[in-house]
């Protein structure tokens, strides 16, 4: 039996229903991106709903079809569901549509979880790039929900442009909580005082200790493929640098087939992962 | 002299530099100065004869192309204990091909490129030292340049994929 | 004649007519019975309700890409093996509608699906197929979710196994330990000889079909004729695959073998193998909107990781050439099912070799990758 990262939500039958949400509030954060805040109209689930950073729901508009979207907002407030939605394919296009007052059907949650209750005691740094924040964001809400059992936190952001930066007023809150906020762009303009470059080189400004430190990376798959080796180049064992992958999703339970890497479905095993666990597997061209 | 001594007080402190003797570093800070560039100044201009290689102390340097039409593109910002000019101590290139402007207050040594050149020739200990530390900082910058060029967030459908 | 008292486990012989009464009694239970049907020159499963519609003096001759009905030369009725179509399209349709919505002021109301799952009486089940079944039961009832439409028919279904005494062409069960004899999973298990079914009890189902039939003790003669026919069924498989515990490991350690892009050029990606596999069980959904837009349903459809779509999202295809597919495909099959599920995903039963337009003989392709010398 494979290590895995076990969610918080159990049940026994397959969700094969959506349950019915509404769009309480859009915000745009970016071109292309919005968050979606969703409400259950049944009461009852609103309360009892439950997630885990890093999961996701099967989000659903009737007629279009499902998309995966992680979980964007703090898992302590669940009664309103934030998805940051990048606007990419059929479904996604037809929900930006979408007005407040629309509903549309959630089946989840689903897949494993940044494993933040396993590193406590550690020092944290998140490398994130592009909508890679998103799935991210709960964990950052969780570990500040419980500042004082971790180390020295920061965060690596990229995003293309300046104007592509997801959550840019929350930087200086999380900052104001003894937390490292590095942010670059592949290009500036020019207003932007920042820095231009890329994720993975901003580890060369971090003093990494292998066996206190974890990695939680998620964004575009070569970038994280440098993450991991700036990680391990630093000796992080694999099983500290934690990553979260994405690919074709139908059912979102492990029965379609759609979702695998080797013996593993993204949406059951995943989609967060340990290096260890795809280590045989990420650097095959088209497995 | 006082000059002097903050300029070895900072060469001690920049990671690349402690790689070497007191001797060399006494020969380097002889053709080096500090510069301080207020936040909006230009350090140099596409163009300009290339004459100093500087190490960024602090804040922060924006490499720049000006692209017509657009403006100024920054393509690069150096930070604390990174290099600005590089291709200075190369022999290849004899003007600055992108522009450098600080975007915060900035505080760089400035080292004189063509006096480091004769030096490094001269003495081929320190030459060696200096050309593997120039040789990673090229090498890093063109990782970043290589995933810059990827353009790993575009959107999808902006990029023709093979199927 | 004494009469002979039934048990779990009790070993008792019919004549061949006893078995339209058997039928008969399934009927009567309400079940649906279904079994081997030739029809349009191959072998189908299809309701039949008694020895008059199965493939009698029937056997065949297969081999990669090849499939031919042949007369066997006596009158059994079981020496047929299985064709393309398996089992896996009555517990695991091809199409399933999930949910049904009805757009009534403005809100979504999902429509009642749920009708009474079918009671299928499955006839003739090879040991093969019987193993296949017990590998989608791993896929689709599991502790975390459950299909329910998978479930629902499964716990009403009746098996009446037959072992296997005439392999085909392209079987490796006994490579694969699923057969050619079946150990278990069944209600009742049949193994035919020229006069008679010996047939034995697998549970409380299987003891009550039999309640009125005429049985005989089985003689020792039968038992020797039936223990030699199996042993002669081990020996005539038509293909082998030895080792097979090192199989998963030696394909999840050449994933860039020369030998993918070898098959890959043979290979057409049309998916057939997928289809007439009983273990597979990839699906797609399709989502359906009526004109005027009141009525929206999604239905489960099979699919196939040779489909071009299967991997593909926005922003690329992660499989785009047909080598990476069949990597999948073979990889998932032979190694990583079993880390997933306990067992392999391959019960030897050959169709992929004999329904595959290409004639690629999985055997071949393993043997190939583990470096012995192929044909």
């Amino acid at each position: 039996m494979t290590e895995t990262m076990l969610a918080t939500a159990t049940r026994t039958d397959a969700l094969i229903a959506p349950l019915w949400a509404e769009i309480v509030e859009i915000v745009p954060e970016a071109e292309g991106v919005s968050t979606y805040w969703l409400e259950f109209k049944d009461k009852a689930l609103r309360k009892s709903y439950r997630f885990a950073p890093g999961q996701f729901n099967m989000v659903y508009l009737p007629g279009y079809g499902e998309a995966a979207i992680s979980i964007s907002s703090n898992p302590n407030k669940p009664e309103r569901i934030g998805h940051t939605i990048r606007f990419v394919g059929n479904v996604t296009n037809a929900i930006s549509r979408l007005s407040r007052g629309d509903v549309l059907g959630l089946r989840g949650p689903f897949g494993t979880s940044w494993p933040i209750e396993k590193f406590k005691g550690n020092d944290v740094v998140i490398a994130a790039g592009g909508i890679g924040l998103a799935p991210l964001r709960p964990a950052i809400y969780q570990i500040l929900d419980h500042r004082a059992d971790y180390g020295k936190v920061t965060i690596i952001y990229g995003a293309r442009t300046p104007a592509d930066l997801l959550y840019p007023r929350e930087y200086d809150a999380w900052r104001n909580r003894d937390v490292e906020v590095l942010v670059t762009v592949d290009r500036g303009d020019a207003s932007w005082t920042g820095q231009v470059g890329v994720v993975p080189i901003l580890f060369y400004r971090l003093r990494l200790q292998p066996e206190k430190s974890v990695i939680l990376t998620c964004g575009p798959e070569i970038m994280m493929r440098f993450v991991i080796f700036e990680g391990l180049a630093r000796r992080l064992p694999e099983e500290r640098i934690i990553l979260s992958l994405e690919r074709n999703m139908k059912c979102g339970q492990g029965f379609c087939g759609h979702c695998q890497i080797g013996p593993y479905f993204i949406c059951k095993e995943g989609p967060v992962f340990h290096f260890g666990q795809l280590a045989p597997f990420i650097n095959v061209e088209n497995f | 002299m006082s000059e002097n001594n903050a300029l070895l007080d900072i060469f001690h402190v920049i990671p690349w530099f402690q790689q070497l003797s007191e001797d060399h570093i006494g020969l380097l800070a002889d053709f080096s100065h500090l510069v301080e560039i207020p936040q909006g100044k230009d350090l140099f201009k596409e163009g300009d004869k290339e004459d100093f290689l500087y190490v960024v102390v602090n804040g922060r340097i924006a490499i720049e192309i000006m692209f017509p039409g657009r403006g100024r593109v920054s393509i690069y910002t150096a930070e604390p204990m990174d290099v600005v000019g590089w291709s200075s101590v190369t022999p290849v290139v004899r003007q600055r091909t992108a522009s450098a402007r600080a975007v915060l207050d900035s505080r760089l040594i400035a080292m004189d490129a063509g006096a480091l050149r004769r030096l490094c020739e001269g003495d081929c200990a320190l030459g060696c030292v200096v050309m593997r530390r120039i040789a990673n900082v090229v090498a890093q910058r063109l990782l970043v340049t290589r995933l810059q060029l990827l353009d790993l967030f575009a959107n999808p459908g902006d990029v023709k994929v093979h199927a | 004649m004494p009469e002979i008292k039934l048990n779990l486990g009790s070993q008792v012989a019919i004549r061949k007519p006893v078995f339209d009464q058997l039928l008969g009694n399934l009927a009567k239970a309400g079940y649906e019975t279904i079994g081997p049907h030739i029809k349009d020159a191959a072998l189908i499963y299809a309701p039949i309700s008694g020895l008059a519609d199965l493939p009698q003096g029937f056997t065949s001759e297969q081999d990669g890409g090849h499939y031919r009905l042949k007369a066997s030369g006596n009158s059994r009725y079981f020496d047929l093996t299985p064709g393309a179509p398996s089992w896996k399209q009555f517990l695991f349709p091809p199409r399933t509608e999930l949910f049904n919505l009805m757009k009534e002021n403005g809100n979504w109301l999902e429509e009642a699906l749920k009708k009474e799952p079918p009671r299928y009486a499955f006839i003739g089940v090879r040991p093969c197929e019987l193993a296949a079944i017990a590998v989608q039961d791993k896929v689709f009832i599991r502790s975390d979710f459950t299909d329910p439409t998978y479930k629902s028919r499964r716990e009403n279904i009746f098996i009446l196994a037959v072992d296997c005494l005439h392999p085909g062409d392209t079987c490796f069960c006994a490579s694969m330990g699923t057969g050619p004899a079946a150990e278990g999973g069944f209600d009742l298990k049949l193994i035919e000889l020229d006069e008679v079914f010996l047939i034995e009890v697998g549970s409380q189902a299987g003891l009550d079909v039999l309640h009125d039939l005429s049985v005989e003790t089985i003689g020792a003669d039968w038992q020797q004729a039936a223990a030699e026919r199996h042993k002669i069924a081990v020996r005539s498989m038509g293909r082998h695959l030895d080792d097979v515990a090192s199989v998963p490991g030696v394909l999840i350690n050449n994933l860039e073998h020369p030998r993918w892009k070898d098959v890959a050029a043979r290979c057409l990606s049309c998916t057939s193998c997928t289809q007439v596999c009983p273990t597979c069980f990839c699906w797609d959904v399709e989502d359906t909107t009526s004109l005027d837009g009141k009525n929206t349903a999604r239905i489960r459809v099979w699919d196939s990781c040779f489909n071009i779509t299967h991997a593909a999202q926005a922003g690329g295809n992660i499989r785009p050439t047909t080598a990476s597919r069949y990597r999948q495909w073979l990889t998932h099959k032979m190694s990583t099912w079993q880390q997933q599920f306990g067992v392999l995903g391959c019960v030897g039963c050959g169709r992929c070799i004999t329904w595959c337009p290409a004639g690629i003989d999985i055997t071949e392709e393993i043997k190939a990758i583990r470096g012995e010398a192929v044909k």
